[in-house]
């Protein structure tokens, strides 16, 4: 067995909001383990002045003396894990100063996340396993062509997508929304099949991701069962055809919205924000709904809105949504509400979550909400960049493992 | 969810610390050991930790502290010595506790002789506490040093 | 005998101190040591559950973040059955249960708003300090009830 990947904590309060077992549990399903670094109180004390970030609180300073031990390698670690109290401002500045510092000045993958005492294992999963999969398997993110005949399949909460590509081309693609996960992924595969005029005795290997990538793996016998933000990374770069250098992935879900901070393909840091469904693709789907027009109309209908002629009181779904049926009501028009919608799911993500990466351009739109223009244009304005959305963004998921599932062609 | 069932409930862990120019940890222990009656003890590199039924304890630590009475310092301790949870070993890094012990450690000196000048009878010594805090200038003096910086 | 509150309360210092001169004290290993001792779900290091910053809203509201509830659980029973306190003021380097500063400061005024005895102090840096410093405790200890 393998040697497990070490991921560093830094971190005040997770002890004290009995979620500490919870992160531990994490790491070990994911092959990791957590470790706190050795510091005397002496590296305390003289890091902490050095680092120049006067806060009071001696757990953050701790995390503080941690950080710089990692940094100037006087520890070793594979990966680096920084959490503190959700709701605290002062933890709050640590945590995105050390996770900058962090980034600006060694290799090593950081995540940062805010827990309450609700904190499951279960969310922590998919950032565990993006930690683990950027420290061991470096090798296989670096590939940058697809070879051979492989499957790609994105179970996500919402939609259901497959993928069918040879000798680095889409020769075919299948799409439909989630009803049963194995029986949505099987359809979405045989569409892509069909498309690509190959039979599934051909496909040499098979990649999964999203929600339901570990049942669908195991139905399909995948050779990859990957999470969603290594391998929308990897999808994001070869698709805008930017494999190498920074680049900044968005990908606004059904569920949960990822921002990732991207080198040669390779996440450095990355947020994952799901608990409110007003800052998702779902929220769109139920302002197109009450507007009476296909999700797919609502972008271009956006484009014509000015979002600020409608008054938006809330980011939630349900009061959101009463905002904009309300100004329907007093005489908006479709195209303003469209655009408050796109704009205030923009607006979220951006106060949010955009605050915890460092944006560098091109910043990569992905995903099924990235076909939105509406949203797209929203998101541009208030990051003032030009969006990129690749071809094919919606399948970004599919692409990206059917990428890297070509590394294990003839068991590689 | 897995069930906890305790391990050593009913009993206290002290850790009993000597920063001593003339005890060393392992006199300490020694002693220990032969005042234990089947309490546990486990030395370390600054004392050790006794664990047993509070009363075992209590009388253990009474025998420990007239070894060296100034230089010997006793604090309760939440886990058992040895604990997978706690050690070292298994976090990677000291547990959060030991920096709070490691700064007060450098300070003990100090608190042995306060301990030393109230059994030799000191006569000086103001009890008050150490504030640090500077005292308000006075507001007249105040005034004389402004006056005196006018051109 | 009385029981008195002690900030740090992880300090080996005034733990020392307090049972040296015939009190208990109280510090957050007895806190730690009672949930150590208590069956029920498996949370280690601490045995803290997620139960216990729900504990904590007795102290502070629900938008105050878990880890000062939490801590407020195992600190705050201590701080309602204590008859005195002793704080350190320039208790800045303790970590653990005393690593959060916004709930030492709530520790702090909890304890004055009791309205029981409370001798302030600093750390004595020097041995004329340390001659102050442990005059000053025994002296207040030795007012309270069953002092000696």
């Amino acid at each position: 067995m393998a040697a497990p990947v070490r991921i560093a904590q830094l971190s005040c309060g997770p002890e004290y909001s009995g979620v500490q077992n919870e992160i531990n549990e994490a790491a070990k399903s994911v092959g990791a383990e957590i470790f706190f670094p050795d510091v005397t109180l002496a590296d305390i004390r003289r890091d902490f002045a050095e680092l120049g970030l006067d806060v009071a609180s001696p757990d953050l300073r701790l995390a503080i003396a941690r950080a710089k031990a990692l940094v100037e390698g006087r520890i070793e670690a594979d990966a680096v894990f920084i959490t503190t109290c959700f709701r605290c401002a002062e933890a709050a500045i640590v945590r995105n100063e050390l996770r900058r510092y962090i980034h600006e000045n060694s290799r090593l993958p950081v995540v940062s996340y805010s827990f309450t005492e609700r904190t499951t294992a279960g969310t922590l999963l998919t950032r565990m396993e993006a930690l683990t999969t950027i420290a061991r398997r470096r090798a296989l993110l670096a590939r940058e062509r697809q070879e051979g005949l492989t499957l790609g399949i994105d179970s996500g909460s919402s939609t259901t997508k497959a993928v069918v590509m040879q000798e680095n081309h889409v020769l075919g693609s299948g799409w439909l929304p989630t009803v049963e996960v194995v029986g949505s992924a099987e359809e979405a595969v045989r569409e892509a099949l069909r498309q690509s005029g190959v039979a599934m005795g051909g496909i040499e290997a098979i990649g999964t991701t999203g929600y339901g990538r570990f049942l669908v793996g195991k139905h399909f016998d995948a050779d990859l069962i990957q999470e969603e933000l290594t391998v929308n990374s990897k999808g994001a770069v070869y698709l805008a055809e930017h494999q190498h250098g920074a680049a900044t992935v968005i990908d606004i879900g059904g569920m949960d919205n990822k921002a990732i901070s991207v080198h040669d393909g390779i996440p450095g840091t990355f947020t994952m924000g799901g608990i409110c469904a007003g800052a998702s693709g779902r929220f769109l789907e139920m302002t197109a709904k009450r507007l009476g027009v296909d999700i797919r109309e609502l972008g271009p209908l956006a484009l014509k809105g000015e979002s600020k002629r409608v008054p938006m009181n809330s980011y939630c779904i349900v009061f959101g949504t009463q905002s904009l049926v309300n100004a329907l009501a007093a005489g908006s028009s479709p195209a303003d509400v469209a655009a408050a919608a796109c704009h205030s799911v923009a607006e979220q993500v951006f106060e949010q979550q955009l605050q915890e990466v460092d944006i560098k351009e091109p910043v990569i739109m992905v995903g099924g909400t990235s076909l939105i223009e509406g949203l797209v244009h929203a998101m541009g304005q208030l990051l003032n960049v030009d969006i990129l959305v690749p071809p094919r963004s919606q399948f970004i998921g599919a692409v990206g493992s059917a990428l890297l599932a070509s590394g294990f062609i003839g068991g590689k | 969810m897995k069930e906890y069932i305790p391990k050593y409930a009913g009993t206290v862990t002290k850790y009993v610390f000597v920063e001593s120019p003339s005890t060393r940890p392992e006199e300490l222990a020694q002693r220990a050991y032969e005042v234990s009656e089947g309490a546990m003890i486990k030395e370390t590199c600054f004392g050790l930790q006794v664990t047993g039924r509070p009363n075992e304890v209590a009388r253990i630590i009474g025998e420990l502290r007239k070894l060296d009475p100034n230089h010997i310092f006793v604090k309760d301790r939440g886990f058992p010595p040895g604990d997978p949870r706690r050690c070292r070993a298994n976090l990677g890094g000291a547990r959060p506790g030991y920096h709070g012990h490691e700064f007060e450690i450098a300070l003990l000196p100090n608190i042995s002789h306060g301990l030393e000048a109230i059994e030799s009878g000191k006569k000086e010594i103001v009890p008050s506490p150490v504030t640090r805090i500077p005292e308000k200038l006075d507001v007249q003096r105040l005034k004389m040093m402004m006056d005196a910086q006018e051109p | 005998m009385a029981k008195i509150f002690i900030y740090p309360t992880t300090s080996l210092i005034l733990s020392d101190m307090v049972e040296r001169f015939g009190h208990e004290a109280l510090g957050s290993a007895l806190g730690i040591r009672e949930r150590l001792q208590t069956g029920g779900f498996d949370s280690p290091p601490l045995q803290i559950t997620p139960d216990e910053p729900k504990k904590g809203l007795r102290w502070a509201a629900v938008e105050v973040p878990s880890g000062v509830r939490g801590r407020m659980a195992i600190l705050g029973p201590l701080i309602e059955q204590a008859e005195a306190a002793i704080i350190i003021e320039d208790a800045d380097l303790a970590f653990g249960c005393m690593g959060c500063a916004r709930t030492n400061e709530l520790l702090k005024y909890i304890v004055r708003h009791r309205g029981i005895p409370v001798l302030d102090l600093m750390y004595p840096r020097s041995e004329s300090e340390g001659e102050k410093f442990v005059a000053a405790i025994r002296d207040f200890l030795k007012s309270l009830p069953g002092g000696r």
